[in-house]
């Protein structure tokens, strides 16, 4: 039994090999960009908004009232980031479901890449925010006794967040695997149906711990603060 | 439990363009929809305000206009009322006059009806009155009407012997006229009596039809005379003053 998608080679060609966990994204991926083409394509001022933009926007705006309630920074620069985390790990958990489909979440490669999407992200809103300086100081605070701490703080986020993602996915799918093998018939589709649910959670828990780690980082005082009306 | 780092640069390539994807396809369509929707709704909002405030102003002006054109239709109303009355009024006025003229009309014609009325009732009365005269003076004397009225004019002639003197001057004649043609005897006694007191002077005789009974002395500018009318005149003042011999005489519609 395959415990990562990586392991599943779709494609060779020299040293690259083209594994299921790089095409279910592209598959999500396709999934996510083609429903929000169809729903965004024909996008009118004057037109009531139908079933499927107003449920568009839904989502939309909720992620967004999540991050505006963390931080009143930045919204919508987070809001591409930690929005775009949970509905590719939302979506990858719902397309889970379907035989045949190893969701990408289950690969450590991919929890471990979207944790390092994280982990350049934190710097990034801290510099543009209040500056180099300021962010170079968090690692200091309050005392440069403490930098190792902190950077070690900063490297467990990484394996925290990866591992978790990684585990529970990857945990779901091992159980489903070990629970076809002696009750084929019901257990399975419980087990789905709690993968269902843990892949919901993991997606939100996911982008809102990564907008956490963005608004504490962007907390700091700024070195020069703009107007506020500039927010 | 392995990491394939190809496979972590792939997916990390593969979330940054699905980051960019999404920011292209979902983000910022939704986003940007939902602020044009909200403009056009604040748009349309400000239209509503708009046409609401003009909707105001047309119903104040409409109401401006509707209380202008109630009081002209009071003041049309009131000078229509006032033209009517005046009309009413010279109608009135002219159904008045109209009234009062035929009122007047209808009093001369009736006065002219009097008139005519009591022109035949005196020439009735006349005749009537010289005839029971006449009667009661052959029943009682055994004399004539006309003898009568000649004793009675040459009593009449003496007190006035002067004044007829006056009056005859140099011509010496004198005319007598009476109804019916008087008797010689009568026409003899009278010459008689006015030669006794004018002597010479001659009497003409001659008779109208058309005069009242009795006999008229002209003598140049002086005039004896007795008639009936002279008793018809007293007759009309006593029936003007008697209802009751009005009420006798003027039967049916000739009472007013």
């Amino acid at each position: 039994m395959d415990l990562t998608p990586d392991t599943i080679v779709l494609w060779e060609y020299g040293g690259f090999r083209l594994n299921a966990t790089i095409v279910n994204t592209w598959i999500v991926m396709a999934v996510l960009t083609l429903a929000s083409w169809l729903v965004t394509r024909r996008l009118r001022p004057d037109v009531p908004p139908g079933r499927w933009r107003t449920l568009a926007e839904t989502i939309v705006l909720m992620i967004e009232e999540q991050i505006r309630s963390i931080t009143p920074h930045a919204v919508h620069q987070i809001l591409y980031l930690a929005g775009s985390l949970f509905l590719f790990i939302a979506t990858a958990g719902l397309l889970g479901v379907v035989p045949g489909f190893r969701s990408p979440t289950g690969s450590l490669s991919t929890t471990l890449a979207l944790t390092l999407v994280v982990l350049f992200a934190v710097p990034a809103f801290s510099i543009s925010h209040g500056g180099f300086r300021v962010y170079l100081r968090n690692f200091i605070q309050p005392s440069i006794l403490l930098l190792p701490l902190n950077l070690l703080g900063e490297a467990s986020k990484v394996i925290s967040l990866s591992i978790r993602l990684y585990g529970n996915v990857m945990s779901s799918a091992v159980i489903v695997a070990i629970l076809l093998s002696i009750a084929p018939f019901f257990f399975p589709v419980i087990m789905d149906l709690f993968g269902l649910l843990i892949g919901m959670i993991q997606a939100y828990i996911f982008a809102v711990l990564a907008t956490v780690y963005i608004s504490a980082a962007m907390s700091q005082p700024r070195a020069n603060p703009p107007p506020e009306d500039s927010l | 439990m392995s990491i394939d780092w190809i496979t972590v640069l792939a997916q990390l390539a593969n979330f940054l363009l699905l980051i960019w994807l999404l920011r292209r396809f979902l983000y910022r369509p939704i986003l940007d929809g939902i602020d044009r929707r909200e403009a056009e709704i604040s748009r349309r909002m400000a239209e509503a305000e708009e046409v609401r405030e003009q909707a105001r102003s047309a119903e104040a002006r409409y109401m401006e206009q509707y209380e202008k054109c109630l009081a002209e239709q009071d003041s049309m109303v009131l000078r229509a009322l006032a033209a009517t009355e005046g009309a009413r009024d010279q109608l009135m006025d002219e159904a008045h006059d109209r009234l009062e003229q035929e009122r007047r009309e209808w009093h001369r014609h009736l006065e002219r009806e009097r008139r005519e009325f009591m022109a035949q009732l005196q020439q009735a009365g006349t005749l009537v009155l010289s005839e029971l005269v006449r009667r009661a003076l052959h029943d009682l004397a055994d004399e004539s009407l006309e003898a009568g009225i000649v004793r009675h004019i040459g009593r009449r002639l003496a007190p006035m012997a002067d004044e007829l003197a006056a009056a005859v001057g140099a011509t010496r004649q004198a005319s007598v006229t009476s109804r019916e043609p008087l008797a010689e005897p009568l026409q003899a006694r009278l010459q008689a009596d006015l030669a006794a007191l004018l002597p010479g002077i001659r009497l003409q005789f001659s008779h109208d039809a058309g005069q009242s009974p009795g006999i008229v002395l002209q003598l140049g500018g002086a005039r004896v005379e007795w008639t009936i009318d002279s008793y018809m005149d007293e007759f009309e003042r006593l029936f003007a003053q008697d209802p009751a011999a009005r009420t006798v005489l003027l039967p049916d519609g000739h009472e007013h």
